[in-house]
This record gives C-alpha cells, structure tokens and sequence, in this order.
C-alpha cells in the first residue's frame, strides 16, 4: 500500500464525514418537527407522520437509495450520487430521530407546560424555554447513538458511485489484491470520527450538569 | 401528559392504507417507463458512461485514478467520439441496472454476454475472451484436474455471468460420476480471493483475464483448466439503443484495425485475441 493508497482512503473519510454531518444536521430539525406533530397530534399531518416513519423505518437505507438514484430521473427529476445520498440519509435518520425525540416529548412533565401556560408564557416561548432545553437532555443519548449508526452506515452509499472511507479501502484491495491494509487503515479512521461525536455528547453533558448546578 | 385520541387515527389509517395500495401500483410506473436516448440527444448532453472501480485488469483504481483496459479506451473514445463523454465510476451492483433504467448510456466493462441479459440488453462486439476457468491454492495437493473439484467449496460473485454458468462446470463433473459443491457467492472477486487465501472455499471460477492477472500478482494461486465453453465479455447498452450501438461497434471495429485494441489487450491481458466475432449469439 502506498502513500498515495493512505491519501486515498483519508479523501474518503472527507466524504464520509461530511454526509454525514449533512445528514445529522438536516436530519435533527427535521425528526424535531415530525416528533412535534405527531406530539401536538395536528390532523391528517399526524398520520402521514406516522406513515413515513413507519415506512422509512421498515426500508432498509440502500433499498431506498438505489431506488431514489434510479427510479427520479425517470419522472424528470435529474439526481446525482451525492444528492441521492443525502436525501437517502436525511430521510432514513430524520424517521429514526423523530422516535428518540418523541420519546423524551412524551416523558415531558405536563404539569410543567400548564404551569408555563398559566404564567402567560405564549406557545413559541413554552417551547423554547421550557420544553426544548428538558428534551434535548433526555434525547441525547439516544440522538448520539443515531448519529454513530448513521456514520457506520455510510459504506452502503458506494452502491451508486459515492467513495466513502470503506469503498476507497475496497477499491485499493482490489488494485493490489492485498485487501487487509487498506481495511486496518480504514478502521483506524471510523474510530476517532465517532470519538469525536461521542466527547461532544460528554461535553455538552458536562455542560448541562454545571449549568443545573449553578442554578 | 398529552392524550392520543385514537379514534381519528383509526380513520385515518385506513385512508392511509388505501395510500399504500395506491402507492404499490404508481411506483412500478415510475420505474417502467425508461427510455434509451437516441444519438441526436447523446449529442446534445454528451455521452454518460459508467465504469467499475475495481475489476482488474479491465477497471480499476490506481492512486485515484481510472485505469485499465476499459478506462484506456475510453480515453480513445474521447478522441473519436464528436460528443462529450461523462464518466460514472461505481460498484457494479448498480451497473447494469442504471443503462437498462437509462440512468447511464454504456457499461463500459466487462459485461459477459448472456442469454438472460440480452432480454434487456444490448451487447457491443466482444471485446475479449472470457472462458471461465478456476483457480486453486497452489499448495492445495488435492486439486490437480477439473474431477477433483467434485464436492469442493467454490466462490463465484452474484449476480454474475459465472454464476449462471455453473451448471455447465456441475455437468462435466456428473460425467465422471461427481458433483458441483456448496456454491459461496460474493459481491466483488477481491473478497473470494482473499477467502480463496483463507482456505474458506477451495476454488474460485472467474474469467481466464482476470485470474491470469491474479495468478501473476499473486504467486499463492495457481490457474486451473477452463470451465466453461465459449463466453465474451462486451460493453452494455438498453435493448432499443440501436444507434449507440452502432455507433460504439464503428468505433470498436476502428480500433481493431488499426492495431490499438490488440496493442491495449496485450497490455492489460498479456494477450491479444484476434479472432473475437464481431456478433456473439450466446447459448447460455
């Protein structure tokens, strides 16, 4: 393997991290708001909440990224191989975020809301002050966990030509019929990329703890 | 704590079930109707070309760059063609489906010519030989002629032409009374070879080019006999991309004469075959 194999797989771990970031960040606002209406059961928009959750939940994400890349440009919507693995990301984790966030929304002390309600707090403030900073405590863990599936999962994006950590590391195996190095070599990079997700998560818990101390 | 009235859910689920229904029969229609793009259009856009990434010797990856047998042609093509030329480099899993979808116009590799693929298919002349042969572990003793495979482990990649073929291996061993073993099927051929290494199977059947090209990188393997009759890998197109096709034949013939194509066979495949047929009608 040489140097420029080693260059090749860290190009490679550029592409996974920036899907991926792309994707946990499209993809959290986005859960937030399915979670929320399905939360504040708003009509008809509840159940089609329901529906696509259910559905991506079920798709399994290289099912729906091959039929994304191959069945749009048929009805005249042109999609290359990153957009389609974005959108495929985005929308497979944005069903699984929507849980976790529903979870810490139905845990959420009701009388804590009626309370804020009756202090005269509007919705948006509710919301803001007293709803989010709770959920977002009590969903982080299982947010995290999403993002590091998430970022394991990117390998499958390669079925439509996205050269990710672990496609760069196949292609190199390939070349030299020596398949080995290049994938300690790619192992040795997914590692420290969820670390850093990880010591975000203990950070912003730190954070939180000390915060509530304070007060 | 807030509550979930479930009485109007259940109403809507049903239309949601209806939904699905409905959704069952509107996206085979979206996959149907594909059609191939005649020459006029290609000239307009450009041609789109898509290639494999790790297919040695035909197309690979050397330091971030398409390389091969394929990929050197494509350069030529670049020369002949008066159109642009848009290359996609993917696995092959999504290959032959994308230019039957007419998400890309040509498979530019090695796609082995068969009667199924055919049914939505169409194939260049071949561009080379692809006889199916085996390959062992050289220190493997118990392997030394196409009986003694008889009962063995063999790795073959799915979805592949090889695969289909393997019948015909299964028949030459009835004659003498044995049979094919447990069949291990595997997305790409760099993982068989490594379980190859292993000792996971015992034998591995892929087209005499690439184990040629393995055996003489890797010392460990030893080549075999063929298995198979006749068979020619050739470029892909969709079934009514007549003109392209033409179109691709004009330049394939072009470069056979003028020597390039056998130049670039030896190159890449340590051979030149000269009398590849122009049209393969396979009987598999």
């Amino acid at each position: 393997m040489s140097g420029s194999d080693i260059a090749a797989i860290f190009q490679g771990a550029i592409v996974t991290v920036t899907l991926s970031l792309v994707g946990i960040l499209i993809g959290l606002p986005i859960g937030l708001g399915l979670a929320l209406i399905r939360w504040a059961n708003v009509p008809i928009a509840a159940g089609f909440v329901t529906l696509y959750v259910s559905m991506l939940r079920a798709t399994p994400l290289v099912t729906l990224l091959l039929l994304l890349f191959f069945a749009l440009p048929n009805i005249g919507v042109p999609i290359n191989p990153i957009s389609a693995a974005i959108v495929a990301l985005v929308m497979n984790t944005s069903a699984f975020n929507c849980e976790v966030w529903r979870s810490a929304l139905m845990s959420f002390p009701k009388d804590q809301y009626e309370a804020a309600q009756s202090v005269g707090m509007r919705a948006g403030q509710r919301f803001r002050r007293i709803v989010l900073p709770q959920i977002v405590r009590v969903s982080l863990p299982g947010l995290v966990n999403e993002m590091s599936l998430l970022i394991k999962v990117t390998p499958v994006l390669a079925v439509v030509g996205v050269v990710d950590i672990t496609r760069a590391a196949v292609r190199i195996g390939a070349e030299t019929y020596e398949p080995l190095p290049p994938f300690l070599v790619a192992i040795a990079l997914y590692a420290p990329i969820v670390f850093a997700l990880v010591s975000l998560q203990r950070w912003i818990e730190r954070r939180q703890a000390a915060a509530e101390a304070a007060a | 704590m807030t509550m979930y009235p479930l009485t109007c859910s259940n109403f809507l689920s049903r239309r949601l079930m209806l939904a699905l229904l409905v959704a069952q029969f509107v996206m085979p229609m979206l996959i149907g109707n594909a059609r191939a793009a005649g020459l006029d259009e290609i000239k307009k856009r450009g041609l789109i070309v898509a290639t494999e990434d790790d297919f040695r010797p035909f197309e690979f990856v050397k330091d971030g760059k398409p390389t091969g047998f394929d990929n050197e042609l494509i350069e030529d093509l670049r020369k002949y063609a008066p159109f642009e030329i848009k290359q996609e480099i993917l696995p092959w899993t999504g290959i032959l489906a994308g230019v039957s979808t007419s998400k890309y116009d040509v498979a530019i590799t090695a796609a082995i010519i068969t009667k199924e693929r055919k049914q939505s298919l169409a194939f260049t002349s071949p561009i080379a030989d692809a006889t199916h042969y085996y390959v062992k572990r050289k220190d493997d003793k118990s392997i030394s002629s196409i009986k003694d495979l008889s009962g063995k482990t063999v790795g073959v990649q799915a979805g592949s032409a090889l695969l289909a073929r393997l019948p015909e291996l299964g028949a030459m061993l009835e004659k003498d009374g044995g049979k094919l073993g447990k069949v291990v099927e595997y997305t790409s051929y760099p993982e068989a070879y490594q379980d190859l290494a292993l000792g996971r199977v015992d034998y591995v059947v892929n087209t005499i080019i690439n184990l040629k090209t393995l055996v003489a990188e890797k010392p460990v393997f030893e080549l075999g006999q063929a298995v198979s009759g006749k068979s020619f890998p050739a470029w892909a197109v969709a079934k009514d991309s007549k003109e392209l096709l033409d179109f691709l034949n004009g330049f394939i013939a072009k470069e056979k004469e003028s020597g390039r194509f056998a130049e670039l066979q030896k190159k890449w495949f340590g051979e030149a075959f000269p009398d590849l047929p122009v049209a393969f009608e396979p009987e598999f």
